[in-house]
């Protein structure tokens, strides 16, 4: 049996003038990931729009039908990189130049000892970027949770968040339901 | 872990954060206690000055400076784990490579401690640092100690943001099953993830970038450490092996510390079923690889002080053969090039008391090799006349046992308030939940009862 909650009242209750064209969300709740893979499928013929997939592991199965473009992180890491081996010999070199310490008629700047100032700055660099992308981009820093999230969704339930509008409601969930959901939740307006 | 569920895995490792027993209370007092005397002895020490110390010239780097070098060499082996073998998709490391990171950054923490005791100012270690100041000051970027600076903490920086990266999945588990005040510093330190897909895919490449870029700190950090002694032209630090022979020490006795832990973690916690005797075995095997890499090393060492025809440096080599510190040495060779050779039989590598004595055993090897290096080659140097040698007074020992009760303070709490195997992770390696197997699973339990009951009935007739 399907459990539908309803977290919001309809808008015709306390706005009249309300545009049934006003878009809503659905949550489906699934056991199995085979269910999720289909209701996906069936959602993008359907061309409904897919907000937020949840799992509770990261699985090559849903990134694939999400379709997702390869991650920006990469960008950002090197980014990272290139400024911090800039950052660390310019430093060095910087350091060198205005505090001389003339051993040996060795050079002022020697680049060999550098490339080890080079290579660390450059790693620990990229590391902060690429860890800061990760958090940028993810949307994560967040003060509460979505009103969507579902405890479950860190245990062994996947979930499905799926924006429509008030008169596709019924497909939607029909989709939904279908597929195996065990349990289909209206959010409320986006 | 074939039985295992996505449910049951939450249960199973959240299970370990529960109340502990009252032994466990009793031995974080005894390690607090070991951790109060060795800052005691530092305080002492800072108070009355080095030379309540062991010092004696001309060895003035003493055993704050072998604890240094040992405990950066227990750092590695745990981003060997966590990130080489990620890159290598080495499944065997996913049950350990949790409880090998943290070893890793307390390793390094506890390393970074011992240039500050080592110092007689240690006020003004900051000195150290490249920042504009009054004095119009720099650090020589051409020193192997800024070297050595600049590498462990990026290490450390490295090495945690790399564990918390893998953490902050595991800490919204937590942070869904909890309550009160530990639901809102879970739910702080898991920067409100939600596991979307959005937060998964970029998880993942952050984690692969991570891992990518970890890996080459394996090799360059502890290349760096040794090269404080390569860099100087006494007999014994003036070789060039000393980079890759400093590399396979760490990482073998980085391994033999991940037995010493994992082993009776896994013990007390239960998780035989997570982490297998499998997995143990492979970490054997790489020790024994380790092991013969040592083992050659001291050989090589031997033969090119000899071959290179320096009177200096084949001198102080027969010196660590038969001269004053001649029982480390042999102790050393014993512990790390020939107790790993047990680890051929199979019988050894999978028995719980000889993995657990084997790794006891080159973690001491280990320490007496620093020793053996350092203080050995200091202590007979060019001109004999000024040849002594050093013996460890309590200060350093204390100092040295207190180093040892913090680390083991730092892995309990650890693995009392944080999940000490990745549940994330875990998951990951399970086969998902799928409603065509279930149907398989429930159509072959309904065959197996009408199978039996067939049989009974045919008996019965």
């Amino acid at each position: 049996m399907i459990k539908v909650w309803k977290h919001t009242q309809p808008p015709f209750q306390y706005n009249i003038k309300a545009n049934m064209k006003d878009k809503q969300q659905l949550l489906g709740i699934f056991a199995y990931l085979d269910d999720l893979l289909n209701v996906l499928k069936a959602l993008k013929e359907a061309n409904q729009p897919i907000e937020t997939v949840y799992s509770p592991v990261r699985r090559d199965e849903i990134q694939e039908a999400m379709g997702l473009k390869p991650s920006a992180v990469r960008f950002f890491t090197l980014v990272g990189g290139v400024l911090g081996g800039i950052a660390g010999v310019s430093l060095a070199s910087y350091a060198h130049l205005r505090w001389n310490l003339i051993t040996s008629g060795k050079p002022i700047l020697a680049w060999i000892p550098f490339v080890v100032v080079f290579f660390e700055s450059l790693i620990l660099i990229s590391v902060l970027f690429s860890v800061a992308s990760m958090v940028l981009k993810g949307r994560m820093l967040r003060k509460r949770l979505p009103i969507a999230y579902d405890t479950r969704f860190t245990q062994d339930r996947f979930g499905i968040l799926v924006s429509c509008t008030w008169d596709e409601i019924g497909k939607v969930s029909k989709i939904l339901e279908e597929s195996g959901a065990e349990e289909v939740h209206e959010i409320g307006q986006s | 872990m074939e039985n295992f569920s996505y449910l049951s895995v939450n249960q199973k490792i959240l299970g370990t954060l529960s109340r502990p027993r009252k032994i466990y209370y009793f031995v974080i007092a005894l390690l607090i206690l070991g951790v109060l005397c060795g800052a005691a002895c530092w305080a002492y020490q800072i108070t009355m000055g080095l030379g309540v110390a062991g010092y004696v010239h001309p060895v003035f780097w003493i055993i704050y400076l072998v604890n240094f070098v040992f405990w950066i060499g227990i750092a590695h082996s745990g981003t060997l784990i966590s990130a080489i073998l990620y890159l290598f998709r080495a499944k065997w490391r996913t049950a350990i490579a949790r409880s090998a990171e943290a070893m890793t950054i307390f390793a390094v923490m506890i390393a970074a401690l011992f240039p500050l005791i080592h110092l007689g100012r240690p006020w003004i270690f900051y000195w150290l640092i490249p920042y504009p100041n009054q004095r119009t000051l720099w650090p020589n970027f051409q020193s192997p100690l800024v070297f050595d600076f600049l590498a462990v903490s990026t290490y450390f920086t490295v090495s945690l943001l790399f564990w918390y990266v893998g953490l902050i999945p595991d800490l919204a588990v937590i942070r869904d099953r909890a309550n009160g005040i530990r639901q809102r510093i879970y739910g702080f330190l898991s920067l409100g993830w939600i596991g979307s897909h959005n937060q998964w895919h970029h998880y993942g490449t952050t984690y692969l970038l991570l891992a990518g870029l970890a890996t080459p700190l394996v090799v360059s950090v502890h290349s760096v450490v040794s090269w404080d002694f390569a860099f100087c032209v006494i007999p014994g630090y003036h070789s060039t092996i000393f980079a890759p022979y400093f590399v396979a020490g760490a990482i073998h006795s980085g391994l033999a510390m991940v037995l010493t832990l994992l082993i009776p973690l896994r013990t007390i916690l239960r998780f035989e079923e997570i982490i297998t005797i499998k997995d143990l075995e492979s970490i054997a095997k790489t020790l024994l690889l380790t092991g013969l890499f040592v083992g050659y090393s001291y050989i090589v060492e031997q033969f090119m002080s000899w071959y290179g025809g320096n009177r200096f440096e084949h001198d102080i080599f027969i010196f660590r053969v038969i001269g004053h510190y001649s029982f480390m040495f042999w102790l050393m060779v014993l512990c790390n090039a020939i107790a790993p050779l047990f680890f051929f039989l199979k019988k050894v590598r999978t028995n719980l008391k000889s993995l657990f004595g084997i790794a006891i055993i080159i973690n001491i090897g280990m320490w007496t090799e620093r020793f053996v290096i350092i203080i050995g080659s200091m202590a007979q140097d060019f001109i004999p006349y000024q040849w002594d040698f050093y013996s460890p007074k309590w200060v350093e020992i204390t100092i040295t046992v207190g180093s040892f009760c913090l680390f083991f303070l730092l892995f309990l709490l650890f693995v009392k308030l944080l999940p000490s195997v990745s549940i994330a992770e875990i998951k990951e390696n399970l086969n998902p939940p799928m409603r065509r197997q279930q149907v398989k699973n429930q159509s072959y339990i309904a065959s197996e009862h009408s199978k039996k009951a067939v049989g009974y009935v045919g008996r019965t007739l």
